[in-house]
């Protein structure tokens, strides 16, 4: 997961390395993905989130559809 | 022996405690020493929180390569809070160090495109800062196919 300039930056990268683009998030998007994700990391009794939490936290930042489905 | 639920899980805190404190993820005979056992058994520990995708191994060793959000590595994400510095292992983790310390974090990286400077802050869930965007190159499903790729 890399941080770029812009979406022009991203369609620049992804050409040069004949990679096709994934999946783009907002610097906003992210940075809540991150406190959801992270911020009771540090509590004792932290566990891993299941497959439907995760998938639920994606849908409710509005990262729906394939690309982000967690199950193959 | 199979290292139980409990001491793995007291090596993870041991882990993230000390990468707290010292800026840099601790060596298997560092967190032995803390935890009063052998290096082998937080090695076991280790293989068993990275079979369960709670840490990342160094390829070939029981050594950690990554306690997320933490990089046992230097990274392009490098996250300072304060006075004190640590790697983020993306700019997800560079942001998840923040929001686990419950902290401002300045995060300074590089356009991987262009290799221009960027300097963002996070603050709980909101940032502020350069622009930029967040691209994941490979689909939520493979993510684990590759982790240090990924």
């Amino acid at each position: 997961m890399l941080l770029f300039r812009s979406e022009e930056h991203v369609q620049s990268s992804c050409r040069a390395r004949s990679l096709p683009i994934g999946g783009m998030l907002s610097l906003n998007q992210s940075a809540e993905l991150a406190w959801i994700w992270f911020n009771d990391r540090l509590d004792p009794a932290w566990r891993r989130k299941t497959l439907d939490e995760a998938e639920a936290i994606f849908a409710g930042l509005g990262l729906k559809g394939d690309f982000w489905r967690l199950r193959p | 022996m199979r290292p139980s639920t409990e001491f793995s899980s007291q090596v993870r805190l041991q882990v993230m405690r000390q990468v707290i404190e010292t800026g840099r993820v601790p060596r298997s005979e560092e967190t032995a020493l803390a935890l009063g056992r052998t290096p082998a058994e937080v090695g076991a520990a280790h293989r068993l929180l990275a079979e369960a995708h709670v840490f990342v191994l160094e390829p070939g060793t029981s050594e950690l390569r990554m306690a997320p959000p933490f990089s046992a590595i230097p990274t392009p994400f490098e996250v300072q809070v304060g006075e004190r510095k640590w790697w983020g292992n993306c700019i997800w983790d560079a942001m998840g160090i923040g929001a686990a310390l419950h902290a401002e974090a300045r995060i300074s990286s590089r356009c991987p495109d262009c290799g221009h400077a960027i300097s963002i802050t996070v603050n709980g869930p909101t940032v502020s800062g350069d622009s930029g965007v967040v691209h994941f190159a490979v689909p939520a499903a493979q993510w684990w196919d590759d982790i240090i790729y990924t």
